[in-house]
């Protein structure tokens, strides 16, 4: 036996890898939508980290000087600072992805309940860590921030003593009890995150519709013992993830610091910058808004001047109704269309919170009338309860064989928003700079539509009116060619991962260059994902991987 | 054992170890009924089949290709690490080695230029700002005589008792030259404001004996000023030093045995705006054995950990006033 072969062995018997209590996975479950989970942990481990560093730096008693201290003194502060912040970000989407996700396949059912309830809590909570977080920064902004929440607890006497234990003496600008709340925060997720985790080990995920259609979706003992051990294809997988999901976190943030003036619209979303402090002069001129993921219920406050009300549409009501939902929806069906109430009641939450956002973010403060709100409001849950009315569940058997992802779908409705918005900008604003982003968004929503429409319009003819052409059994194609190229695409990566960390060093640590370490090591830890993701592929993907 | 062939002298590897161990197991399963090759089905597919075959009966792709992959990803991996080892320097804390003084504009809270002859004559606030280092406090002083006329302060010599050496105070800037600024760091023991403080006129009297702290005065204090003719002076609590602002800081009283070093503050008298442009005294913060001083005030600026350079403006505040509680 070869000495490294040794050392493995050595190492895997003595950390017991081979019986991790760990959740053993079957071969098909491979995929990104199963393993949300481990996204949302992982911009978490990123963020905890980051943030500790910038623990070192931040300075309580001076928000907003020791913030500038960090992004222009401490070297490379503000990749930290920026990725911290989209690390935050990412947390927030991939938690909601995950949960609606889980939501649509049914997983808060029985036995999972706990793990459901478990995960709502801890979405709050990364809400609320998140914008203690924000308003740490101590730019007018985040002081805006906090004044509305502030005033929002003011307004209902009875929450008033809640003001000095949360912001404590927030007045003088002291900073103090923020940052200790903002942390406690964090380490409550953090302890959530451990039940969440062992629950999820416990049950497993959750198998495919076709294996176990109904709740209780869980494998038996036996089932479960002959799928793959967590060590080591889990682990590899799993890295991948991890990897992928910081480079993102790394890459984004950093490259858009280099943009400068973007317009107002854009700057909850892709702005990593503080803006001026609230005691200067530019701090006058700016438009106030809250961090992105608020902007839903700073545009509900423009709904009604009762703060109850406010309090009950855009923070109770959708809370209580999480809480509860794997109370309600008692049924054991796990087919989004055969709970269609309950589809429907999430695809409106999901619409609801992006077009809010949206509103938001384009008319901040500005009063909407009943009239408005009900046309606003009550379109979408018309077309839902339409579509969901005629929709009938399909057969397994008359199953497209090959459909899109719902990442492919999501894809799509981004094309779609983003060619629509240019369309509107081409109309409003006819210069050659339009023409050509329209251009591209067209051709891309082009592109989509062709392959959406396939699908869509296959669906779209009575199910009875196909018949049975496919043979379900599909004839095994070897991947070789595919490991082939995927071998040789592993070493055109290292060789470019080896350019851009030479490179790295070369990166001045403060200063306008120095968000460039970020860019690149965010495309570094993209690229190691996707090596270690090339690597799962070629030694252990197999050629069928069935549900099974 | 890799299989070998010998022509001549050299010998030649044909197969290595584990290509030939590879190639035993693939023939094996390939002659076991239960897992038996179709030939006929290889024929007609061609080498698809084979490799679906041997993916699925063999374990995969061979101990080789799976090393040389592996190989690549721990590459990768190192890569990686190497890429962030410069990023670690975010752990080290940024130390600002202020060689020189900044020329400082002096501004309000609210961001604006300070105007000099806005500057209340004896004001019993503390007024504040931080030069040359943030976290380095001085006082900013408009000195006026006992009615509250300001007072022209002229240059003089200043004396050093701990080492008998002297220095030129440049005397006060401003319309009246009578603005002045002083390092608000005791050279005692490095109490700061409110413990040491400006007293105005009203101030200077019998009554401040049994004020309470920080405002008292001590007997020795008030006989210095009577003695030296000067109707206001600077006294810190902490333990009575007291120092006198008409004559560049000098000591009046002890324990202290250094006076207090100045700001050097320049006026432009088109705009009314003050400027810090350097220091002249002692060094604030005593260097070298016994707390002897150095005469040179930049001395102790490039080994400071206390602060970084405040830059081309320094904020000045009011915010204190200590005589307010008694």
């Amino acid at each position: 036996m070869s000495l490294t072969k040794r050392v493995s062995n050595w190492f895997s018997e003595r950390l017991g890898l081979n019986d991790l209590p760990f959740f053993k996975t079957p071969d098909y479950m491979y995929h990104v939508n199963e393993w949300l989970g481990a996204l949302v942990a992982a911009s978490f481990i990123y963020t905890v980290i980051s943030g500790l560093i910038l623990l070192l730096y931040y300075n309580a008693a001076a928000g907003y000087q020791s913030t500038e201290t960090i992004i222009n003194q401490v070297p490379y502060g503000s990749v930290v600072l920026y990725s911290h912040l989209y690390g935050s970000y990412a947390m927030i989407i991939l938690a909601y992805v995950h949960m609606f996700r889980n939501y649509f396949v049914g997983a808060y059912k029985k036995p999972r309940e706990l793990l459901w309830i478990l995960g709502v809590l801890m979405l709050v909570l990364t809400l609320g860590a998140s914008f203690l977080g924000y308003s740490l920064i101590g730019d007018a902004l985040a002081v805006s921030a906090v004044d509305v929440g502030a005033g929002i607890i003011t307004s209902i006497p009875q929450l008033s003593f809640l003001i000095p234990i949360i912001f404590g003496n927030y007045d003088t600008g002291d900073y103090t009890r923020v940052l200790a709340l903002h942390i406690i925060l964090v380490a409550l997720i953090g302890l959530l995150f451990v039940f969440h985790f062992f629950l999820a080990e416990q049950y497993g995920m959750m198998p495919s519709r076709k294996v176990k259609p109904k709740a209780p979706a869980v494998y038996t003992k036996e089932e479960w013992s002959k799928f793959n051990p967590w060590w080591p294809r889990n682990f590899v997988y799993m890295s991948s993830l991890i990897f992928m999901t910081w480079g993102f976190i790394l890459a984004i943030p950093n490259a858009l610091a280099y943009l400068n003036g973007l317009p107002q619209y854009f700057n909850p979303f892709m702005n990593p910058k503080p803006a001026p402090p609230p005691n200067s002069p530019a701090a006058a001129h700016i438009t106030t808004y809250p961090p992105w993921f608020f902007l839903f219920l700073y545009k509900i406050a423009d709904f009604t001047s009762d703060v109850v009300v406010f309090l009950m549409i855009g923070v109770i009501i959708p809370l209580v109704y999480l809480i509860i939902l794997p109370f309600i929806d008692r049924t054991d069906e796990l087919h989004p269309l055969k709970r269609k109430v309950f589809t429907g009641i999430g695809i409106l939450m999901i619409t609801y919170l992006i077009q809010t956002s949206l509103w938001g973010d384009l008319a901040p403060g500005v009063e909407v009338s009943v009239k408005d709100q009900v046309i606003a409001y009550l379109i979408p849950a018309i077309i839902v309860a339409l579509g969901l009315t005629f929709i009938k569940p399909m057969d397994v058997q008359t199953k497209q064989v090959r459909g899109i992802s719902p990442l492919t779908s999501l894809l799509f409705v981004v094309v779609a928003m983003l060619f629509a918005g240019s369309v509107v900008e081409l109309i409003d604003y006819p210069t050659l700079f339009t023409f050509a982003v329209t251009l591209f968004t067209g051709s891309l929503f082009f592109i989509g539509s062709k392959a959406m429409g396939k699908v869509v319009l296959n669906k779209g003819l009575p199910n009875n009116a196909v018949p049975e052409v496919r043979t379900t059994t599909e004839t095994p194609t070897s991947n070789e060619t595919k490991r082939k190229f995927a071998e040789v695409l592993m070493s055109i990566l290292f060789i470019l991962v080896v350019i851009i960390v030479a490179q790295m060093w070369t990166i001045p640590p403060t200063g306008y260059a120095s968000n460039l370490f970020g860019v690149d090591l965010g495309l570094v830890f993209l690229m190691l994902g996707e090596v270690i993701s090339l690597y799962h592929y070629v030694v252990y993907k197999k050629p069928i991987e069935k549900e099974e | 054992m890799p299989l070998k062939i010998r022509l001549g002298n050299g010998e030649k590897g044909v197969l290595k170890t584990s290509d030939l161990y590879f190639i035993q197991k693939l023939l094996k399963t390939m002659r076991n009924p239960k897992t038996r090759f179709d030939s006929r089905e290889f024929v007609e597919k061609g080498e698809d089949y084979l490799f679906n075959y041997v993916g699925k009966n063999v374990g995969g792709i061979d101990e080789g290709r799976r090393n040389f992959l592996k190989g690549i990803v721990i590459g990768v991996a190192a890569a990686t690490v190497v890429g962030i080892i410069p990023g670690l320097r975010v752990l080290v804390p940024p130390v600002e080695q202020a060689t020189g003084f900044p020329k400082s504009l002096l501004v309000d809270v609210s961001g604006n230029p300070l105007k000099a002859s806005s500057i209340p004559v004896n004001s019993p606030i503390i007024t504040l700002y931080e030069y040359p280092l943030t976290g380095e406090p001085n006082f900013l002083l408009n000195l006026g005589d006992k009615s509250g006329n300001p007072v022209s302060i002229a240059p003089i010599e200043v004396t050093v008792p701990q080492t008998g050496k002297t220095y030129k105070f440049p005397g006060g800037v401003g319309p009246n030259n009578s603005i002045v600024s002083y390092s608000a760091i005791c050279q005692h023991l490095g109490c700061t404001p409110p413990y040491i403080h400006f007293y105005p006129p009203n101030y200077v009297g019998p009554s401040q004996l049994t004020a309470p702290e920080p405002d008292t005065l001590t007997a020795q204090a008030l006989l210095a000023a009577k003695q030296a003719n000067i109707p206001a002076l600077i006294h810190c609590d902490c333990h009575g030093s007291t120092y006198d602002p008409y004559k560049g800081g000098a000591v009046l009283t002890g324990p202290t045995q250094r006076p207090l070093p100045s700001v050097i503050l320049e006026y432009d008298s088109s705009t009314d705006y003050l400027y810090a442009i350097g220091a002249i005294g002692v060094a604030t913060y005593p260097e070298g054995s016994d707390g002897v001083p150095s005469q040179d005030p930049t001395k102790d600026l490039d080994t400071s950990q206390y602060g970084s350079s405040v830059g081309s403006k320094t904020q000045v505040q009011a915010s204190t006033n200590p005589f307010s509680g008694s």
